[in-house]
């Protein structure tokens, strides 16, 4: 280790949703990489300690070939301008400022543009517009929430400081003796490494949360459930009449949810039940909801591509004017059902990780791939571009999961363009080429309307 | 003479041609209709660029090819009739007024889908969402009927306000989700949580299924209403044994969490 090393404190972890903004990071400027990472957890160590500089990675490559940024960046634009149903996919770990220009080349380009919402919480966005959402900040939760329930996650193992930081543990205002003041509660099919943190624990038979959810709307309204009730949920009556009084009787509760409720059988019914619970129990006390978000900028991606088309995720652009409709133009459908025909994926791999009849479909299609790392989809790119890791080398903006937006410290600086320059490139480049076919089309019009 | 619509080149990507539709075709001569536009993905093309237009309109399109890949047939509908040979792509008959579509093969999703009058039949199969409404929207199919002979998948007539769906043979889960009122009948089998959240309307399911633990079962009974149904849908060609059609009939209602003032009908006797 060097003796040139930088302290950045106050540094921001953009691995999971919780976007913990209290990092010190110990930066060994020479070999440019980051030593050590006080205040993360275990995610987030790891996140900072793999994130070091590939000196010898080429920037850009076009079928697999070392080439410039300014040629990469020339195939891409004419790439997606060529394509007669262009998608656009990822987004969810880059800043908000790299999202916005992705958002603007799928209009320039009228594609689709969707974000890795639509195979997490894309089920959750459809019932926000469904049912509403009583929502609150992680900070109103730490303060106030004197019950806590987390349904269908493991936040122990997938976000390991939103027990300590937000939602059981921290003393908060009205929470003086933290966890002696709060009743934690979880539902979840199986024992996790999260149960130990619960005072109740409620296990439902696999794909019965639904049920639960209603039986559970029933009680807080006051009607009345058979006992049968067990037989099908695997919740006894009594556990589930408990939970409702104490639900009722909190002064501020709240449900978090994960993609054990959301990517299971009923998905987006799943989440309704549950924001239509936490409507419900408005009548009595103060309850939100919030989903548990993965990534680290996803609710990001939400924000910006709502405020830019006016719906979070699933846009399509082909009639110039921005249209949603999940299932049609969510970004596994549109590869399933062979209809895109170019793709640009932004730091995700859907190569790795979609069902294989839209993996194969999305190796078939020339496609732009923009990543800080070498990856299954990258390796199969028609253009691909090495960026720099945004929260690492990169400053910008990004969404925590209760949607506070978040400034980005950057640790030190690499050698590779980030997400947004590669993309106001690639946009400008896609707008000339978009104009020049506009005035081709108007001058073909003009001649055959002078031949009729 | 009718206008004969035939597909000479698939799409490559999907086609939008709402500009299949009676009320888009009127007073057009072939040679117009030849040249109305389509939406080939991004791309604005003729619509002889994927159809062989021959014949007249005279409120009448005869459409053949397989035409799963074409969407938005027949959107906005408001007379004539449609009959197409071959399967049919989203968005089939949306938003609907009036007029006729009979569909020879397969449908695909959102046949129907917020449709306010006019008939649909689909001689083989439908996808998810028939007659319901688009996401975010509280009101689906607001009158009409949509007869499906084979089977459907989920969310059949979510949010329905009024009209009749029929599917003669089995649907996914959420059959008749949130509905508000209308009719849905189900020759088969009924997938998980029908009539989760309804506030009136009526299921009728020929089996047995389990329901919600917020529907209450009323009564057995026999209601004269359904047997008009019934003779009703065997002239339209739905195999309905007698012994359905007499009933007895479980009569749940639901759900308690919504009005309460649903009713799921569920076919009580044995079928002969």
């Amino acid at each position: 280790m060097s003796e040139n090393i930088r302290i950045v404190e106050n540094a921001t972890c953009t691995f999971c949703g919780c976007v913990c903004d209290d990092m010190i990071l110990h930066v060994d400027m020479d070999e440019k990489r980051i030593t050590k990472a006080k205040n993360a957890c275990v995610l987030g160590r790891a996140w900072f300690a793999e994130h070091t500089i590939e000196e010898n990675a080429p920037a850009a490559m076009i079928d697999g070939k070392k080439t410039s940024v300014a040629e990469a960046i020339e195939a891409a634009a004419q790439t997606l301008v060529k394509a007669k149903f262009p998608i656009v996919y990822g987004l969810s770990d880059t800043t908000c400022e790299a999202q916005r220009q992705a958002v603007a080349i799928t209009d320039y380009i009228k594609g689709t543009i969707d974000t890795t919402t639509s195979v997490c919480h894309g089920p959750s966005g459809l019932a926000f517009q469904g049912i509403g959402e009583s929502t609150s900040t992680l900070g109103e939760v730490k303060n106030r929430a004197d019950l806590v329930i987390y349904w269908g996650g493991n936040p122990a193992e997938s976000h390991p400081r939103h027990f300590g930081r937000y939602a059981v543990t921290p003393k908060g205002m009205f929470t003086p003796g933290g966890k002696k003041d709060r009743t934690v509660v979880l539902v979840d099919v199986r024992k996790t490494k999260s149960s130990p943190v619960a005072d109740i624990l409620i296990r439902p038979k696999p794909g019965k949360d639904f049920e639960v959810l209603w039986a559970l709307r029933a009680l807080v309204k006051g009607k009345r459930l058979s006992s049968a009730i067990e037989q099908q949920t695997g919740v006894p009556l009594t556990v589930l009449q408990d939970l409702s009084d104490r639900m009722k009787r909190c002064r501020f509760g709240v449900l978090f949810f994960g993609m054990g409720l959301t990517m299971t059988r009923g998905r987006h019914f799943n989440s309704g039940a549950l924001l239509a619970l936490a409507t419900d129990l408005n009548e009595f006390t103060h309850f939100v909801a919030k989903p548990v978000r993965g990534h680290g900028n996803v609710t990001g991606a939400d924000n910006v591509v709502s405020w830019q088309t006016g719906y979070p995720f699933g846009v399509n652009f082909s009639r110039s004017y921005p249209r949603f409709n999940p299932g049609e133009f969510t970004t596994v459908d549109t590869l399933a059902n062979g209809h895109a025909d170019a793709a640009m994926i932004i730091a995700s791999d859907p190569a790795s990780n979609f069902p294989k009849k839209a993996i194969e479909h999305l190796k078939n299609i020339p496609i732009v791939v923009l990543d800080t790392k070498c990856t299954e989809t990258s390796k199969d790119a028609h253009v691909a571009f090495r960026t720099s890791t945004y929260g690492i080398n990169t400053a910008g903006t990004v969404y925590r999961m209760d949607d506070v937006p978040i400034t980005l410290r950057p640790a030190f600086e690499s050698p590779f363009p980030d997400d947004e320059t590669i993309l106001i490139g690639i946009k400008k480049r896609v707008r000339e080429l978009m104009f020049e076919r506009h005035a081709q089309d108007a001058s073909d019009a003009t001649q055959v309307a002078a031949r009729a | 003479m009718a206008l004969e619509l035939k597909l000479h080149t698939e799409p490559e990507v999907p086609l939008e041609a709402d500009c299949i539709c009676p009320d888009k075709l009127q007073s057009l001569k072939t040679s117009a209709i030849e040249n109305l536009t389509v939406l080939h993905g991004n791309r604005q093309v003729p619509l002889k660029a994927f159809f062989e237009c021959r014949g007249e309109f005279d409120g009448e399109i005869m459409i053949e090819g397989d035409l799963v890949n074409v969407k938005h047939i027949a959107s906005a509908m408001s007379y004539g009739k449609i009959t197409i040979s071959g399967n049919v792509g989203t968005h089939t008959g949306a938003a609907m007024r009036g007029g006729e579509i009979v569909i020879e093969g397969n449908a695909t999703d959102w046949l129907g889908a917020e449709m306010l009058g006019g008939r649909i039949i689909v001689k083989g199969n439908a996808g998810h969402m028939v007659g319901s409404g688009y996401r975010g929207s509280t009101i689906g199919m607001q009158g009409g009927e949509i007869i499906v002979h084979g089977h459907v998948k989920n969310e059949t007539g979510h949010v329905i306000r009024r009209g009749l769906i029929v599917v003669g043979g089995n649907t996914g889960d959420f059959t008749g989700v949130n509905m508000c009122a209308g009719t849905i009948i189900v020759l088969g089998e009924m997938g998980l949580r029908p009539g989760a959240g309804m506030k009136r309307g009526t299921i009728i399911c020929q089996t047995k299924t389990a329901l919600l633990p917020t529907f209450t079962r009323s009564c057995d009974y026999q209601p004269i209403f359904l047997r008009h149904y019934f003779k009703y849908l065997k002239s339209m060609g739905l195999a309905i044994s007698d012994s359905f059609m007499r009933g007895p009939f479980e009569r749940w209602c639901g759900d308690s969490v919504e009005l309460n003032r649903g009713e799921i009908l569920l076919y009580a006797g044995k079928l002969q």
